[in-house]
């Protein structure tokens, strides 16, 4: 039979194609027939639609987020230890954590005997699912805000608070004392932390009116020194600690102290759940240096305005018939334009590493070009562009932190989250208000 | 001395900072082979002469010093009739046994003894008994078995090694040394050719072939057909002709590279009648 | 054949307890230590465990975060070295030494070649008692470049043991192009050492020499300072001077508690009295002056590695001696300064080529008792900063 014959990529094929006609078109008779029904319903709810198509988004873009980060955390902690680091997967092994999650997710996923399931399997889920929720409410820029709502700052703290619940579901259910010994410890940090964490943004508050990140963020628009890590400096270092503990990261990594206690509320897990927590930590990092970024160091607003004031308006709409001819003709062009001065430069380059060369220089002009185009021309990304430098700045100082300090202990730990940082979070509460009453009213 | 709390955590990550940018130092193993110094004794390797031969003489004795066993050698002995083995047990089925039996000494373990005894053991047993299971007395017990059976049986042989506690590469050892031993059944006298500088210009090399193709035979094993074992002569008796072949010791005087042939039949046909 | 998983003696029956019924004490010690009270619980750490130098187990009570209690479990590595250099020529028994203490396993062949000696009144030649000084103050610096890295990383930081392992690879890459091994170097042989210095090591040794100090001191400089590790360390595991003597402690654990004793100075051996060096001692006794002797050490090592090489003698570096070596019947010891306290060995001849007895004192073994007394009352963490500045290696504590 025919079937017998057919590869195994044909086969998939076969089946997938008459699926892909029938579908497309009983998908086309029905927007046909009730596309006006669908249209409405969609337009009558739209907050749950945006909502449901963020959140969708955003898990998307938190697991390549949490890939970039391990590979960042490898990378750079290699370095700063006079090692080289993941180099053989990938340009600089930048494909390496791609390939570590592709190892987790093929890990048996093994329940040990005596674990109480339900709790052990939800836990990873939990803390996953509070990671990639508060998401949500980062301001990328003005316009890239998947859920801007007005109690975006409270949410944060809400949403972020329940990460910790998941962590102690997996430190008790693990049936396990390094487990519960994690568990214990992440809550207690968890929960000294998000005092001082939470008081130290009252003073942003206070100055700005609203629990809104992107309003916050607007509040910052001007040059560098409108951030409020120039007019809050104590809030700024307050929030810099609470927000390294709350994410669980060295020097406040007690949680998962793997000289102490194993792998802490992880010990138990393997596979994909445990790769859930890891991407978790991961996605965690991340977000909490966007809210830094937002809050202290002006979001997505440029350190110096300068008005560029594009003069040269290119009017593609005008080309007409030409502009896919353009598109199509201008790589081969290109890389001929960029092959040439190679081929010509020495008689051993041969033709097609000429040509090889050529397309690849004609891709970083081309793909540079487009980029400073679209940071002139096209608010959202220049916006998007200064938020992502400044977040994954402050994601290099929490790796680089890692790769310098020591663990502190746990008492320590606590003793300066109560006796330190929250009388200073309060005195800087104060100091505000008192400003504000003198100042500006 | 007051200092500003933290400055040891800025100086700190002011360092790992410039470490980042400082020339890394790993070794980036499989294209770079790492720098081994020549005195390196980490490999274990023979070694050949500048004319491509082994130098080793397989003379066991770095396996028998090698005090954490993990040299071993194997093969078979020069006269190509016994497997010899030196090593850690685990290598070789034969002496499958308890790490401890391993430590304690390496003798031949009790299932390579048990089988395959095709001789009656009890008179061994009484000859062990009588030297007290004693390894110094080895020539002796050895004599004795000799005595017993008219020849060495090599599960005789086993079976000394089992009862004494002396490693069986000592055993064999003691019984290859002595020209009176002997391996094969029936084998009482031997036919020698010297092999010294004189003889072998005077034709001793053709004589050992002659004899060898005459007899059916190889050096160091047996005649078929007799008592006779052919052997090599390790030095020249004083007063005697070159080349020289030995029965027993007596030097045989009417014997040239050119009549070998029918001498090797002449005493063929003394033997058949 | 294994056994399957539905073999009834190996299958575990589903109404089974988890918990592994306690064992009977024996002693009134280990009643005490096997009675929980309330909110106590027992955390077993080791002998796989990410921080226990080794295949250490050890049994810690706790309460919340809070060790009550605490059991170190010996024995995992234990190899009968002694037994085995017994059933060893007096040669052989050198290398059954050496994986001793493998960090720094120079000083492990020093004491038994030191016993040997005396046993045999044997001269070594002054170049190879040079050569001994040199190699061992190189080890000992090694040895202890490697407990700065374990230190910070059992306190958390990563950083510190990458660096600590580029200067130990140097020394050790050194002393394979003297020794022509890397971690068990079995160089000394009695009478002397096996080989003169050579063109590699010379040259490596130079290279090395002209940075090391610089090198050290720099990468010293991100824990040394730094609040968290200090607050971590600083009255941490206070063993006084008293107890430290009671106890037996030696080396740089016995400086830390402010008592000023050095093989190398108050019992001299090889040319240790023509050298110049300092006993560096703190007086506090907690863990980070355990760690700061142990520094300090580095610097003298150097100091003393400076004036070996400019002192350095022409002459032989192997004593005539008989191939076989059977000492008159007698006893002798034989003890040695390394990085973790004195390192000793007691031989017994009789008149064969074997020791008939042979007794290894390992420091590592008796700073091990003291990790019970010191943790007490600290929390969990603080269990892994007291052993790590305690500086165990489990190969010579099992022996």
């Amino acid at each position: 039979m025919a079937w017998n014959r057919l590869t195994p990529a044909g086969r998939v094929l076969a089946v997938l194609l008459p699926v892909l006609a029938i579908g497309g078109a009983l998908t086309t008779a029905l927007l046909v027939a009730f596309g006006g029904a669908i249209a409405a319903t969609i337009g009558a709810n739209l907050p749950i639609v945006r909502f449901l198509v963020a959140s969708v988004v955003t898990f998307l873009i938190s697991v390549p987020v949490a890939f970039l980060l391990i590979y960042m955390e490898m990378k750079i902690i290699a370095l700063m230890n006079l090692r080289i680091g993941p180099d053989r997967i990938g340009p600089a092994g930048a494909v390496m954590s791609v390939v570590h999650g592709l190892k987790v997710l093929m890990k048996e996923d093994y329940t040990p005997p005596s674990v109480d399931v339900p709790v052990f399997t939800l836990a990873p889920v939990v803390v996953y699912l509070a990671s990639f929720m508060t998401l949500l409410v980062i301001p990328f820029a003005p316009e890239l805000t998947s859920m801007g709502f007005e109690l975006g700052l409270l949410y944060f703290f809400a949403i972020g608070g329940l990460s910790v619940v998941g962590l102690m579901m997996a430190g008790w259910s693990s049936f396990n004392k390094y487990s519960l010994l994690g568990g214990i410890r992440a809550a207690a940090q968890a929960i000294s932390y998000e005092i001082p964490l939470t008081l130290s943004v009252v003073g942003i508050v206070i100055l700005t009116g609203t629990l809104s990140l992107p309003k916050i963020v607007a509040a910052q628009d001007g040059s560098f020194l409108d951030w409020f890590i120039f007019r809050q400096p104590l809030a700024a270092i307050i929030f810099f600690i609470a927000i390294t503990a709350e994410a669980n990261r060295t020097p406040f990594d007690n949680a998962e102290a793997d000289q102490e206690i194993v792998a802490g509320f992880a010990t138990e897990y393997s596979g994909m759940r445990f790769g859930f927590f890891f991407f978790a930590e991961y996605v965690n990092v991340f977000i909490v240096s966007a809210l830094f970024s937002a809050v202290f160091l002006g979001g997505s607003n440029p350190p110096i305005h300068i008005d560029l004031n594009p003069q040269i308006l290119i009017d593609l709409s005008a080309l007409g018939i030409g502009l896919p001819l353009i598109a199509g003709i201008a790589p081969v062009l290109g890389t001929l334009l960029f092959a040439a001065p190679i081929w010509f430069a020495s008689s051993r380059i041969k033709g097609w590493q000429a040509l090889v060369a050529g397309f690849l220089i004609f891709g970083g002009v081309s793909t540079a070009a487009v980029g400073i185009w679209a940071f002139v021309m096209l608010p959202p990304v220049a916006s998007l562009i200064w938020f992502l430098i400044k977040t994954f700045a402050l994601v290099f100082t929490f790796v680089w932190m890692r790769g310098t300090l020591p663990r502190a202990r746990i008492d320590q730990l606590m003793g300066f989250a109560w006796k330190w940082l929250l009388p200073a979070s309060l005195l800087n509460i104060f100091a505000t208000a008192f400003a504000v009453l003198i100042a500006g009213r | 001395m007051p200092r500003i709390p933290g400055a040891g955590l800025v100086s700190g990550m002011r360092l790992t900072l410039t470490r980042f940018f400082q020339p890394k130092r790993t070794v980036m193993y499989p294209e770079v082979k790492p720098d081994i110094a020549p005195r390196n004794r980490g490999r274990l390797e023979l070694v050949t002469d500048e004319h491509g031969t082994l130098k080793c003489e397989t003379c066991f004795q770095c396996a028998q010093a090698c005090p954490i066993e993990c040299i071993d050698m194997g093969g078979t002995d020069t006269k190509g009739r016994f497997a010899v083995h030196w090593g850690p047990a685990e290598q070789y089925a034969e002496r499958r046994e308890e790490s401890a039996m391993r430590r304690s000494g390496r003798t031949v373990s009790d299932a390579a003894a048990a089988t395959g005894a095709t001789i009656n053991i009890a008179k061994v047993d009484e000859i062990l008994e009588a030297h007290d299971y004693d390894p110094h007395h080895m020539l002796a017990i050895l004599e004795a078995i000799q005595g017993a059976y008219g020849y060495l049986p090599v599960d005789a042989l086993k079976r000394v090694s089992r009862a004494t506690g002396a490693w069986y590469a000592m055993v064999y050892g003691t019984a290859t040394f002595y020209k009176h031993l002997a391996f094969e059944p029936g084998v009482t006298r031997s036919i020698a050719v010297c092999r010294c500088a004189n003889c072998l210009v005077s034709g001793a090399g053709s004589v050992m072939g002659t004899l060898s193709y005459e007899f059916g035979t190889e050096f160091g094993r047996a005649i078929p057909w007799s008592n006779l074992r052919l052997e090599s002569l390790p030095s020249h008796l004083p007063d005697a002709p070159s080349p020289l072949v030995v029965i027993d010791g007596e030097p045989q005087r009417d014997l040239s590279a050119k009549n070998a042939a029918s001498w090797a039949a002449a005493l063929a046909g003394r033997y058949a009648a | 054949m294994r056994p399957s998983l539905d073999d009834p003696r190996v299958a575990i029956p589903a109404e089974s307890t988890w918990y592994e019924p306690a064992p009977t004490p024996q002693t009134e010690r280990q009643a005490e230590f096997l009675s929980l009270r309330e909110g106590e619980m027992f955390v077993n750490m080791g002998p796989q465990h990410p921080s226990t130098h080794g295949v250490l187990r050890v049994i810690i009570k706790v309460n919340g975060e809070k060790v009550v209690d605490l059991d170190p479990v010996l024995g995992y590595l234990h190899r009968g070295v002694e037994k085995l250099c017994e059933n060893a020529d007096y040669h052989q028994a050198i290398c059954y030494t050496d994986p001793l203490e493998y960090v720094s396993s120079l000083f492990c062949e020093a004491a038994p070649v030191a016993a040997f000696e005396k046993l045999m009144d044997v001269d070594v030649p002054r170049r190879a008692q040079y050569i001994r000084v040199l190699t061992m103050e190189l080890n000992r610096i090694a040895s202890h470049t490697l407990f700065q890295g374990w230190m910070a990383l059992d306190l958390g930081g990563i950083t510190p043991i990458l660096w600590a392992f580029i200067e130990r690879d140097e020394i050790v890459d050194m002393l394979a192009a003297l020794t022509g091994q890397k971690l068990l170097y079995n160089y000394y042989r009695i009478g002397g050492v096996n080989g003169d210095l050579n063109h590699e090591f010379m040259s490596r040794l130079g290279t090395w020499m002209s940075r090391a100090a610089a090198q050290i001191d720099s990468n010293l400089a991100l824990i040394n300072e730094n609040e968290i590790f200090v607050r971590r360390t600083r009255g941490l595991g206070v063993l006084d001077a008293k107890t430290a003597l009671k106890m037996g402690v030696t080396g740089p654990n016995l400086r830390a508690s402010g008592v000023p004793f050095d093989l190398r100075r108050d019992r001299p051996y090889l040319v240790y009295p023509e050298l110049e060096f300092d006993v560096p001692t703190r007086d506090e006794g907690d863990s980070l002056a355990r760690y700061l002797v142990r520094m300090d050490e580095i610097k003298q090592s150097i100091r003393i590695i400076d004036q070996v090489l400019h002192e350095m003698p022409d002459g032989p570096v192997m004593a005539k001696l008989p191939r076989l070596l059977r000492p008159r019947p007698g006893r002798a010891f034989g003890a040695v300064e390394g990085p973790r306290g004195v390192y000793g060995t007691y031989a017994i001849s009789d008149g064969t080529d074997q020791p008939f007895r042979m007794r290894i004192h390992d420091p590592s073994f008796v700073h091990l008792q003291l990790v019970g007394p010191l943790t007490k009352g600290n929390l969990i963490a603080d269990t892994m900063a007291v052993m790590a500045s305690l500086d165990p290696v489990m190969g010579g504590v099992d022996k």
